[in-house]
C-alpha cells in the first residue's frame, strides 16, 4: 500500500467539491469585526454554550437540504470544512458555520451580496430601532 | 433577591452574526427555498434533540438484559422505549437527509472498546444523540481517528490496555451508531435516572467512559487539521 | 432541478412512515455474501461520486452483519433508485488497512459498511 493512500483518508468526499475559497467582502468583514458568542456570553455572564440563533441556523440548514434541495447536506458540510480551514479559520464555531452557509448560498447565487447587505440593514433597523 | 438585579443574565446586544442568521433565513424564505412553516417545523424538531434519550437507552440496557439484547439486535425498535421514533419523529416522516433509519448499538465488553467517526462528513445519530459536537465535525478527528485511534483517544484522556481491541466504526453509509459503554463499578444498586446521568455524550460516541460522579463532557480543545495525516509515523 | 424535485417527492412518498433504507426491503434479490465471509474491497474507479473510502480499497475483511438493502450511494447521488443492493458491515484488522500500524496493538479493528458492488470473495 502506497504512502499516497494515507493522504486519501477522506478523499472520496473532498475531491469533487472545491467550492473555491475566494473571499466575500461582506462575510469577511462580519467574521473580522462581528462579536462572537463566546465574548458576549462572558461579558454578560451568560452560561448557555450556544448562541440563541444556533437552533434556527440548524433548522435553516435542514430545511435547505430537505425541502427543495437547494443546498444538499453533504455539499454544505464539505464546503463548511473547506471554508473553516481557509476564509474563516480565525472565526470560532458556530459563527463560522453561519458564515460558511451564507458563503455557500452566495456562491450558488441563491441570493447576491447586495441583497444580503440590504436585508441585514433592514433587520438591524427592526431589532435596534436604529 | 433584590429588585435591582435581573432574574437571569441576558445578552443585551445584537451581534452581526445574529443579524446575518436572520437575513439568510428571511432571504431563503423569500426566494422560495423553503417556507416559514417548513422552518418552524424544523426548528421544533431541532429543539427536541439532545443526548438524553441515548443515555437512557444505555442505562436501561445496563439494568435489563432482555432490553440490552433488543438494543443490540434492533436499535430502531429499542429506541421507542426511550421516546425516539426514528421513522416518524423527524418532519420528513422517514428520517432526515442526515439521519437514516438504520441504527446500531455497539456493545463494549472488557476486551472491546468501540469508538465512532464519520470520515466522509460528520454523520451522527442526532435523532437520539442531538447535534454533533464541534470536534466530531473537524477533519482533524475524522481523518486521524481511523489511522491513529490510540493517539486520538489518549488526547481525550482515554488510555486503554494493549490487549483491549479498539474497534473504530466509520459511519459512512446509512447506519448510525451509538456506543453502549461498560457499566462502571461503584454504580451497584443505582436507579435508571442515576445511571442515565453518568452516560455523557462523549461516552456514547466512545471517546470517554462513564464514571460515578462525572455527569458532563470534558472541555475539548479543537485543533486545526494541519497536515494531520503526515504526523505520527 | 425539476427531475430532482420530482424524484424526491416520489422517494418521500415511498419512504414516508416506512423509513429509509427500510423502504427498499425486498428489492435487492438474493444476498451474495453472508456473515463470516471473507471479502476483499474492490478497487473500482471513482466516477463522480462514491462513499467507499479509499483507505479500504484492496483490503481483506470479514462480514459481521448483512445490514439492509438500499441503492448504492454512487447511484442514489444521482437519484437512481432502480437497483438496490445488499449492504454489509465489514470488520478489518487495522494492520490490514495500515501496514505500519503498531504490532503491539494487533487486536485493533475497524468496521464500516459497503454496498455489494464493492465486495469480492477473498
Amino acid at each position: 500500500m502506497s504512502a499516497s493512500k494515507e493522504t486519501d483518508v477522506s478523499v472520496a468526499a473532498d475531491s469533487e467539491v472545491g467550492i473555491g475559497t475566494a473571499e466575500i467582502p461582506l462575510l469577511e468583514a462580519i467574521g473580522r469585526s462581528g462579536r462572537v458568542w463566546g465574548d458576549l456570553a462572558a461579558q454578560y455572564g451568560v452560561t448557555n454554550p450556544d448562541p440563541p440563533w444556533k437552533v434556527s441556523l440548524d433548522a435553516t440548514c435542514d430545511a435547505l437540504s430537505a425541502e427543495a434541495c437547494a443546498l444538499p447536506l453533504l455539499e454544505r458540510r464539505a464546503e463548511e470544512d473547506e471554508l473553516s480551514a481557509s476564509c474563516y479559520r480565525n472565526v470560532p464555531f458556530p459563527e463560522r458555520q453561519l458564515l460558511a452557509l451564507a458563503h455557500s448560498m452566495l456562491t450558488r447565487d441563491l441570493f447576491n451580496e447586495e441583497e444580503l447587505a440590504r436585508r441585514m440593514r433592514e433587520v438591524r433597523e427592526r431589532l435596534t430601532g436604529a | 433577591m433584590s429588585d435591582t438585579h435581573k432574574a437571569a443574565p441576558m445578552v443585551d446586544e445584537v451581534s452581526d452574526f445574529e443579524i446575518l442568521e436572520m437575513a439568510v433565513r428571511e432571504l431563503a424564505i423569500e426566494k422560495g427555498l423553503f417556507s416559514a412553516e417548513d422552518h418552524r417545523r424544523w426548528i421544533e424538531y431541532v429543539h427536541t434533540l439532545g443526548p438524553l434519550p441515548a443515555a437512557r437507552l444505555a442505562a436501561k440496557a445496563w439494568l435489563d438484559p432482555d432490553f440490552k439484547k433488543l438494543a443490540v439486535a434492533d436499535g430502531v425498535k429499542a429506541s421507542l422505549a426511550v421516546g425516539i421514533d426514528w421513522i416518524n419523529g423527524p418532519p420528513t416522516k422517514f428520517g432526515t437527509p442526515s439521519d437514516y433509519c438504520s441504527f446500531r448499538v455497539l456493545e463494549d465488553t472488557p476486551k472491546v472498546k468501540h469508538v465512532v467517526v464519520c470520515t466522509l462528513c460528520s454523520c451522527y445519530p442526532r435523532t437520539i444523540l442531538g447535534q454533533s459536537p464541534e470536534w466530531y465535525r473537524t477533519p482533524n478527528y475524522r481523518r486521524r481517528l481511523v489511522r491513529w485511534p490510540r493517539q486520538v483517544l489518549a488526547e481525550f484522556g482515554l488510555q486503554l490496555a494493549a490487549d483491549v481491541e479498539i474497534r473504530v466504526v466509520d459511519s459512512n453509509q446509512k447506519t448510525r451508531y451509538m456506543v453502549l459503554p461498560l457499566r462502571p463499578i461503584g454504580t451497584e444498586g443505582w436507579s435508571e435516572q442515576q445511571l442515565t446521568e453518568i452516560v455523557t455524550r462523549d461516552c456514547l460516541i466512545g471517546v470517554a467512559m462513564p464514571q460515578p460522579g462525572v455527569t458532563s463532557n470534558a472541555k475539548r480543545p479543537v485543533h486545526p487539521a494541519v497536515h494531520p495525516i503526515h504526523t505520527g509515523h | 432541478m425539476s427531475k430532482n424535485q420530482h424524484d424526491r417527492a416520489h422517494h418521500a412518498k415511498k419512504a414516508s412512515g416506512v423509513g429509509d433504507p427500510q423502504c427498499f426491503r425486498g428489492e435487492a434479490g438474493q444476498a451474495k455474501f453472508k456473515n463470516g465471509d471473507k471479502v476483499r474491497i474492490r478497487d473500482l474507479p471513482d466516477i463522480f461520486y462514491t462513499r467507499c473510502q479509499v483507505y479500504t480499497r484492496g483490503a481483506v475483511g470479514r462480514i459481521t452483519k448483512v445490514v439492509y438493502e438500499s441503492p448504492a450511494a454512487e447511484d442514489e447521488a444521482w437519484d437512481n433508485t432502480d437497483h438496490p443492493e445488499w449492504f454489509y458491515s465489514v470488520v478489518f484488522r487495522q494492520h490490514e488497512l495500515w501496514p505500519d500500524y503498531p504490532a503491539s496493538y494487533k487486536n485493533d479493528t475497524l468496521e464500516t459498511e459497503f454496498s455489494e458492488r464493492w465486495l469480492e470473495q477473498a
